[in-house]
């Protein structure tokens, strides 16, 4: 049977914007070049005077949320972008930076290529979007009714759901003791004391929270939807993908492993 | 699963750790490149084309000729130099900021990995003809699927349907005429495929578009999911190129280039930046 319709291909009336719209920036033309600017305001603020007087981790809550944070948003938001800044050396993102940075990629590919392998749906930022999702369904659900339910539906073979489970056949110590941490904070909410429980519904499995889980929730407490949950933990994660990469630029190629032949086996199907 | 951390637990690591176990393939030094068991120097190259080769590198087997030459010209008709389209425009970007071509070309691809279009596209278009089938063999009518999966209220939600900028897609046509110069015809999912889409096309003005095409194809060659959306990854990449080249020649800002005044800003008023200390 061939296809039955034969359609006259038009473009659909839509009206698109004459210009991009933002609320985060303004750019002040100069008085003779209409394409220089004079000036730059971030959400009202002077960029200027903001240099100087807000820390990084304050800019990135103003982009993000329009404001300067407030003193326990703060507290929350920076302990939890300094207990990411690095996925450490083992982690697939730091590898392949370190083995772009020893092959002699162009140093500026080396954090595209980290933040495209922190993007994974394993212990990366696309399962920090997913469990801001599964939080935001299940949080005020009873905890040991849903991990029931997770473990008979898995969100992945180590996941039982996105955010929680185990890394290497066990659960993350050091995600706990930073989900305790925040969860104990000002500005820690019903995200971060909903997973508090549901990670305890999960020990007996000898399972719990992963590092996404807890940048997750944390993210939702601090009032933020999970379309900005996979960008905060990439750029959290970006300065320790970036020192290692510099770690391992400059260095001969003989300073990373490369299995030889023996350590290279060709197997059958 | 318990995850007590026993010997037996990290078994799976340790047997992996620092040795590399592939049934792809490994250059052996002196003695030639091994691909899913092809001599590649002497049993690939100048005998199997470029596409062919890709689909034996993302499903480990070797197509007829066709079928990859089919391809090829799905990637021709999946990337064009419009620099308007998402990623040509991206690439075109990267060249007017003098980002280097391989940059460009890859951010490019990586804004196609979208759920409007591009590769991002593959997997739910896949399952939806998939299940389409699934359900028509288990007694669905085609009305049937159309009303319960295809839509929801007057809006086309099948992936595979419907297309951004216009409702048709003049592609199909181009590539079902060189399906049938190629000795292709059409299987069970893209015969299922036009009927859903002439039902479309009479209750909502929409049609098919290349993806729905191509997933519904590749579905009767058995292709799967995952195997599909490796193939498709970098699908793109023709558009940009141009799109890119011609950017990074015509010199640093001249692509679209914008005025202060051409962004509008629509947030706060100018406010004094309190002193350190006095938010908190």
């Amino acid at each position: 049977m061939a296809r039955r319709i034969d359609p006259q291909v038009r473009r659909r009336r839509e009206t698109f914007a004459e210009r991009p719209r933002t609320r985060l920036w303004c750019e002040v033309p100069s008085a003779d070049n209409p394409y220089v600017a004079e000036r730059a305001l971030c959400h009202g603020y002077d960029l200027e005077a903001l240099a100087g007087r807000v820390a990084f981790d304050e800019m990135v809550w103003l982009l993000l949320s329009g404001e300067l944070p407030t003193p326990p948003q703060r507290e929350l938001f920076g302990t939890l972008l300094t207990a990411l800044a690095n996925p450490g050396p083992r982690h697939p993102a730091t590898r392949g930076v370190m083995a772009a940075a020893v092959s002699k990629a162009d140093p500026v590919h080396l954090l595209p290529i980290g933040l495209s392998l922190l993007g994974g749906t394993h212990v990366g930022a696309a399962e920090v979007a997913h469990a801001m999702t599964f939080l935001q369904r299940h949080r005020g659900r009873d905890a040991d009714e849903t991990a029931a339910e997770c473990h008979a539906a898995p969100y992945a073979e180590d996941a039982p759901a996105p955010g929680f489970g185990t890394r290497y056949a066990a659960a993350d110590p050091i995600a706990a003791r930073l989900a305790s941490r925040l969860a104990a904070l000002e500005a820690g909410g019903e995200a971060l004391a909903w997973g508090e429980g549901f990670a305890a519904a999960l020990a007996p499995a000898g399972q719990g929270w992963r590092p996404t889980g807890v940048a997750a929730a944390a993210l939702l407490d601090l009032g933020l939807p999970p379309r900005c949950g996979p960008g905060v933990f990439q750029l959290a994660a970006a300065a320790g993908l970036l020192a290692h990469g510099a770690e391992m630029t400059g260095q001969p190629t003989t300073a990373m492993p490369l299995p030889d032949e023996e350590h290279h086996v060709i197997e059958d199907d | 699963m318990s995850s007590r951390t026993t010997e037996s637990a990290t078994e799976r690591w340790d047997r992996n750790r620092g040795i590399i176990r592939t049934r792809k393939g490994a250059w052996r030094p002196g003695d030639t490149v091994y691909s899913h068991g092809h001599d590649l120097l002497r049993g690939l190259v100048g005998h199997v084309t470029f596409f062919q080769n890709l689909i034996l590198n993302v499903t480990g087997r070797l197509p007829e000729k066709r079928l990859a030459d089919w391809l090829e010209a799905t990637f021709i008709c999946m990337s064009w130099p419009d620099a308007r389209i998402w990623c040509n425009q991206i690439g075109a970007l990267g060249g007017t900021a003098g980002v280097s071509p391989v940059g460009a070309v890859g951010a490019g691809i990586l804004a196609a990995d979208s759920r409007m279009y591009g590769p991002g596209t593959v997997r739910s278009s896949t399952r939806f003809i998939q299940e389409a089938l699934r359900l028509t063999r288990s007694g669905w009518p085609t009305e049937r699927i159309v009303r319960e999966k295809a839509v929801r209220g007057r809006r086309v939600v099948a992936v595979g349907y419907s297309r951004p900028l216009a409702p048709a897609d003049e592609r199909i046509v181009a590539m079902q005429r060189v399906a049938t110069d190629l000795g292709f015809s059409n299987g069970p999912h893209l015969e299922l495929a036009y009927e859903i889409e002439a039902l479309l096309w009479d209750w909502y003005n929409e049609s098919i578009n290349l993806a729905g095409y191509i997933m519904a194809f590749l579905s009767d060659q058995g292709l799967g999911i995952e195997e599909i959306y490796r193939l498709y990854a970098t699908c793109v990449n023709g558009g940009i190129h141009a799109c890119y080249a011609e950017a990074a020649d015509g010199g640093h800002d001249t692509f679209l280039p914008l005025r202060c005044t051409d962004v509008e800003y629509t947030g706060a008023p100018e406010r004094p930046v309190p002193e350190r200390g006095s938010v908190r």
